[in-house]
């Protein structure tokens, strides 16, 4: 097995770059999900890695040897495509096969491999048909079993489960996380699904415009997120940001927004550690399932709000409100009844806030 | 999903226009096919029997046309007397071996053009292609010279080359289109999968297979019936079937049994080999042109 080091690699498509100055470890058997918006580098990235296309600047080592100039064959490394690129003119047996018959494999060992990955995979009753006679999910397992029967030193997944059935993409979710598992192997799997990435991955790396923007543990990326930006991106419903200002008075900092103001505590203030000054220009970031909705005003629900549009998803109850002309999404269950118009308020769980630095995005709290 | 069928609603002028094109169709087979029934026919004949006519209009006495004794005399001198064996030895090496050698050099070339970018290309592209519009008579006396400063008038190897000239465009414009379909994820999987970058190439051979059979059937078209080539760089030692033909026609005599024999022998492989690939040469040809 392998691990990866991204050394502050550059990729460039003529003047443009689509990857910026990345640095990025990935250690032994570690699942990693490189996570951003379409056109964020983490294809390039990947593709550096596999070895198609050039490395602009900066190197690569896969267990501490340097593979910027090694062909792709060279790098024992097995590759997923997003859009599966099986061999259309053979079999699903041949198209697992293939990279073992190039590797002059005996005969007995192939079949014992294929077999095997065919039964991990649950693809024995079609080894003979063509990626023609398939449908996109076992396509995509024909794909995934071309990859695993090399038992490489590197996965490289490029949203392999992109274009299959949403009920389909959560079974595989878990499939391919308990076959790592078990395989061992490191992996790294590109995805602009933010649900896949912290479904599965040991450690996301989230990008944007060629920028590495985080690295961390699923819950980290959640909980703390660098900046706005990941703030934002990750989560579903995505995170409300309202426009707030630190304001002192009586000795106290406060968040103050038009419609609401906290004291500060002890704590925030030892994270905020001299960072922002009085009068700062902040955004306040909160999940919308650590706000509360009430139809009545209580000490827990100071802040009035107007409803706008209420949306059942089935277990939760996603309800929009007006706060001051600030739009406020509200994760509640689905009890809460209310109608466009109503009155209602509101309450912030104030150890699950963030704060972002207005100009920079930069997380303060 | 729409039907190709089209839909068709009976009309007066609907009904017509069937007609018109149901005898358009009888004239027309009838004027392509009966040379062929003629020729066929005639070889078999006597030159006396060969030129047995019924009177103009009078249908009745068709039957004349059948009344003979078959012989295969003309067949047999052909082979014996007239060397045909020999050139027709060289129409299959000169035309294969033209074929092989276009789609060998046009699949590698139409590779390229299809995969990488670079500058000019466009116009490489156009160049390539712009070979074939001039008439090829308008090349040949050059040509000749050419040749013939090489010396390699009348050989079989020039006679290739010569083919090849004219092939190898037609080759990259028509293998291009396939390359151009088949996605290039494919050839990356295959890198991936331990293939060098032109064991990638060899590995998506098979999917442009039905391009590579559809124009080596056009090249071996091509050159098997090609009259002018053969007989101005052929001349001499690679001569071809075409022009052995052309040879029976004499100051003293045109020697029409032999002719019509050398006819048979010359356009039945073709017609054998077009009738075993046709399948495979139309769907070539379209696959190529329509981009998925």
């Amino acid at each position: 097995m392998a691990s990866i080091s991204i050394k502050s690699v550059w990729k460039y498509y003529g003047d443009t770059p689509a990857v910026k100055d990345l640095n990025l470890e990935c250690l032994d058997g570690e699942f990693v999900c490189i996570l951003g918006p379409s056109g964020c580098g983490k294809s390039s990235t990947m593709r550096m890695l596999a070895g198609l296309e050039h490395i602009t600047a900066g190197d690569i080592l896969f267990n501490d040897k340097r593979i910027n100039d090694l062909p792709p064959k060279d790098r024992n490394l097995a590759m997923v495509f997003e859009n599966y690129a099986l061999y259309p003119h053979k079999s699903v047996y041949d198209n697992m096969a293939n990279a073992l018959k190039i590797q002059k494999v005996d005969k007995a060992t192939i079949d014992k491999k294929v077999k095997w990955a065919a039964e991990l995979l649950e693809l024995s009753p079609l080894l003979d048909r063509k990626p023609l006679e398939l449908s996109g999910g076992q396509k995509q397992r024909c794909a995934i079993g071309r990859a695993i029967v090399r038992e490489p030193e590197l996965f490289l997944f490029d949203e392999p489960i992109a274009h299959l059935d949403a009920k389909l993409r959560a079974h595989m979710r878990s499939e391919l996380k308990i076959m790592q598992r078990r395989l061992k192997t490191t992996m790294i799997y590109v995805t602009h699904d933010q649900l896949e990435a912290l479904s599965m991955a040991d450690r996301i790396a989230v990008m944007r415009d060629g920028v590495l923007q985080q690295v961390g543990t699923p819950s980290e990326i959640y909980n703390q997120p660098a900046n706005q930006w990941v703030a934002g991106f990750i989560g579903e419903p995505a995170m409300n940001f309202l426009d707030c200002s630190l304001t002192e008075s009586n000795g106290h900092l406060h968040l103050s927004h038009n419609a609401f103001s906290f004291a500060l505590n002890a704590e925030h203030i030892a994270k905020l550690n001299g960072s922002a000054k009085e009068h700062s220009q902040v955004h306040m970031g909160i999940r919308p399932e650590h706000v509360t909705i009430s139809a009545r005003a209580t000490p827990e629900h100071p802040i009035k709000g107007e409803v706008l549009v209420t949306e059942l998803l089935g277990g939760d109850l996603l309800v929009e409100a007006n706060v001051n002309d600030t739009r406020v999404t509200i994760k509640t269950d689905p009890d809460y009844i209310a109608d466009m118009g109503d009155t209602c308020y509101l309450g912030m769980d104030t150890s699950r806030w963030h704060l972002f630095e207005r100009e920079s995005g930069v997380s303060l709290i | 999903m729409a039907t190709l069928e089209a839909v068709q609603y009976k009309s007066r002028t609907r009904t017509l226009v069937t007609v018109f094109t149901t005898i358009f169709l009888i004239v027309y087979l009838i004027w392509t096919l009966a040379p062929f029934l003629i020729m066929f026919v005639s070889s078999f004949k006597d030159l006396l029997e060969a030129f047995t006519l019924p009177e103009i209009g009078d249908f009745a006495g068709m039957g004349v046309f059948f009344e003979f004794t078959p012989t295969t005399k003309h067949y047999t001198e052909l082979f014996t007397e007239r060397n045909f064996s020999v050139y027709f030895i060289n129409s299959v090496i000169v035309s294969t071996g033209s074929a092989l050698v276009s789609v060998v050099l046009g699949a590698m070339a139409a590779y390229a053009l299809s995969r990488i970018d670079f500058k000019g290309k466009d116009h490489v592209f156009f160049w390539i292609i712009s070979t074939r519009m001039a008439p090829v008579v308008a090349v040949m006396v050059p040509l000749y010279a050419i040749f013939r400063n090489l010396d390699l008038v009348g050989t079989i190897p020039g006679l290739i080359l010569a083919y090849t000239t004219f092939n190898l465009p037609f080759a990259i414009w028509i293998l291009k289109g396939f390359f151009d379909n088949v996605p290039y994820a494919i050839e990356e999987a295959a890198m991936v999968d331990g293939r060098t970058r032109f064991g990638a190439f060899m590995e998506i051979l098979p999917l442009a297979a039905p391009g590579i059979g559809a124009f080596i059937v056009l090249c071996i078209l091509f050159s098997w019936n090609d009259f002018l080539f053969a007989s101005i760089i052929g001349s001499g030692g690679a001569k071809t079937l075409p022009v052995a033909t052309r040879e029976l026609v004499t100051p003293t005599s045109i020697q029409w049994g032999k002719i019509m024999a050398a006819g048979v022998i010359t356009s039945l492989p073709m017609t054998l080999l077009g009738l075993l690939i046709r399948k495979y040469l139309v769907t070539g040809l379209t696959m190529g042109a329509v981009k998925e």
